[in-house]
């Protein structure tokens, strides 16, 4: 699909069944290999944005198209193939702490593996090669058959990025990956993410709280604000006059990272 | 001092307190005179009783090695009860728990089923089930079978519905369907869970078998009723010795093996 873009929205709405709109009439091409970043203020529709993508929320207008493919139109086994061509990752990590990281990484296999292999714990060796490759991304192949719950947060969040890894997907979704995180694992956490994104050329969209972090990883910066576009420009570009606008006011030591270190 | 506030009327709660208590004294002496309650009849056959104490002791030592046989009986009961009715009950929970069950007419079904189990007593169960395969061990396993499924899946069911189910959405974000949900996000979180109640259930059991065994289910049960139809109040001491003996070790362990767990 030369011609196309990874993800594009067209006049995408969510509307949820309490009345909110969580994204109104967005429209965005996001071309291969990009790495976007999303900020907003908490309710701007981040969230919603990146979960329209892989069908976690339902699309009441328009369409997302991802790799061409309708996500609205996407059922059961079709929508379980999307999803599985898209790896989340979470604010709250989302691993299962009471099973060891490497079947946490196998989870992003799932979809690719017959359901009675993963019952029986027979995974083929190709995935268990794929999801060692992947811990190795992320530096934790030492910690493989390590409990989940007895890493740290930051390795935790890492063992999300495995995972979606392990998907081999052609996007990858952060939702607030570095939100819980303090500003040194956060900074490595999102090297990780831009590393990944380089080598792999794998399409990725960023949600994320804090401004200067934003201006030094992304290729390109989307404002949201009411589930409404409101800005979308070049990292390096972004002014503090911009912020001022997406966020409606003037930015504060809590917008910055770096003015969390002196907390 | 500033004026203070008038009582509350307290004629109101009197009233109420004084129809309570007259309440459980007609439904006390209602109940008394239709099974015959007497202190007369308690007291003129006190003899008896101090007889019967008489009768009972010392227990019947000698009398342990034969039963060993019989109590291991009520032992194998209890398991395989337990054991047969924890498998079928681990799917019904996952059915039975409002957030996890993939159909609601099925979640709906499911729960009323269940509930109907529950309300029937063992006994009821070992009745039925004696007339279906003859009375002996196997009805009884078969009636602590079913007695395991209501309770086990219900409080499974219950520990199931408190689980984060941010993870499940995590299994689903990666394209899992729903048995790898289950697989990997629900029952990882809720199996401690689910053990810590099998061996509850087991306790419940080896209770429960060693009862049934009074009304023909086979073991322990059958030789206290035997010994105690032909007098031999010694004996029967020394069952009843017996088994608290070895019900109460079994709750100690497995009681300690379930605050390990959770
Ligand atoms: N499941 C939901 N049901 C109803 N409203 C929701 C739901 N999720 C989010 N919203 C609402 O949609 C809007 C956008 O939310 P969200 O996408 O989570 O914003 P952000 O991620 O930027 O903080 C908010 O007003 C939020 O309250
Ligand atoms: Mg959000």
């Amino acid at each position: 699909m030369a011609g196309s873009p990874a993800i594009r929205f067209r006049q995408a709405s969510v509307v949820y069944p309490s009345g909110v709109r969580g994204l109104d009439r967005l429209d965005l091409d996001i071309p291969h290999g990009d790495l976007v970043v999303i900020v907003g203020l908490s309710g701007a529709g981040k969230s919603t944005m990146l979960r329209a993508v892989n069908g976690l929320v339902t699309i009441t207008g328009g369409d997302v198209e991802v790799e061409g493919r309708s996500v609205r139109s996407s059922r059961g086994k079709a929508l379980r193939e999307l999803r599985a061509g898209a790896g989340m990752i979470f604010q709250d990590y989302r691993i299962v702490r009471r099973l060891s990281v490497l079947q946490n990484v196998l989870v992003g296999r799932v979809a690719r593996v017959p359901t009675w292999r993963q019952l029986i714990g027979m995974w083929p060796k190709e995935d268990v090669e794929l999801a060692f490759d992947s811990l190795d991304r992320v530096g934790l192949v030492d910690r493989a058959y390590v409990k989940a719950g007895q890493l740290s947060g930051g390795q935790q969040q890492r063992v999300g990025i495995a995972r979606a890894l392990a998907q081999k997907p052609s996007v990858i979704l952060a939702d607030e990956p570095v939100a819980s995180l303090d500003p040194v694992t956060s900074r490595r956490v999102m090297e990780d993410l831009r590393r990944i994104n380089q080598d792999l050329g794998i399409t990725t969209l960023v949600n994320l709280h804090f401004l200067d972090l934003a201006k030094e990883y992304a290729e390109r910066i989307i404002g949201l604000s009411q589930g409404r576009l409101v800005f979308d420009g070049a990292g390096g570009d972004v002014t503090e006059g911009d912020f001022a606008e997406i966020y409606g006011r003037h930015m504060t030591a809590d917008d910055v990272l770096e003015a969390q270190v002196a907390l | 001092m500033s004026p203070r506030p008038e009582a509350p009327a307290r004629t109101r709660r009197h009233l109420l307190t004084a129809a309570a208590v007259l309440f459980v004294l007609g439904l006390t002496v209602w109940s008394a005179n239709g099974i015959g309650v007497s202190l007369v009849e308690l007291f003129s056959n006190l003899g008896r009783m101090g007889r019967l104490i008489d009768d009972s002791f010392p227990p019947a030592w000698s009398f342990w090695p034969r039963l060993i046989k019989p109590l291991l009986e009520t032992l194998q009961i209890a398991i395989i009860g337990t054991i047969f009715g924890s498998i079928l009950a681990l799917p019904l929970a996952i059915l039975a728990a409002r957030t996890v069950s993939p159909s609601r007419p099925l979640y709906w079904l499911n729960r009323n089923i269940m509930n109907v189990l529950r309300t029937m007593p063992d006994l009821f169960w070992a009745m039925l089930f004696a007339s279906a395969v003859g009375f002996g061990p196997f009805a009884g396993a078969l009636a602590l079978t079913v007695f395991t499924v209501a309770v086990v899946s219900k409080l499974t069911s219950e520990s199931i519905e408190s689980i984060d189910m941010k993870l499940t959405e995590a299994v689903r974000a990666s394209g899992g369907n729903w048995l790898e949900t289950v697989f990997f996000s629900v029952l990882p979180q809720a199996l401690p869970q689910y053990v810590s109640y099998v061996l509850y259930a087991l306790e419940l059991n080896v209770r429960a078998s060693t009862v049934l065994g009074l009304v023909g289910a086979g073991g322990i049960g059958m030789v206290l009723n035997t010994q105690r139809t032909t007098f031999q109040y010694d004996r029967v001491t020394m069952i009843v010795l017996f088994v608290f003996l070895v019900v109460m070790l079994i709750e100690q362990l497995s009681a300690a093996a379930r605050r390990r767990l959770v």
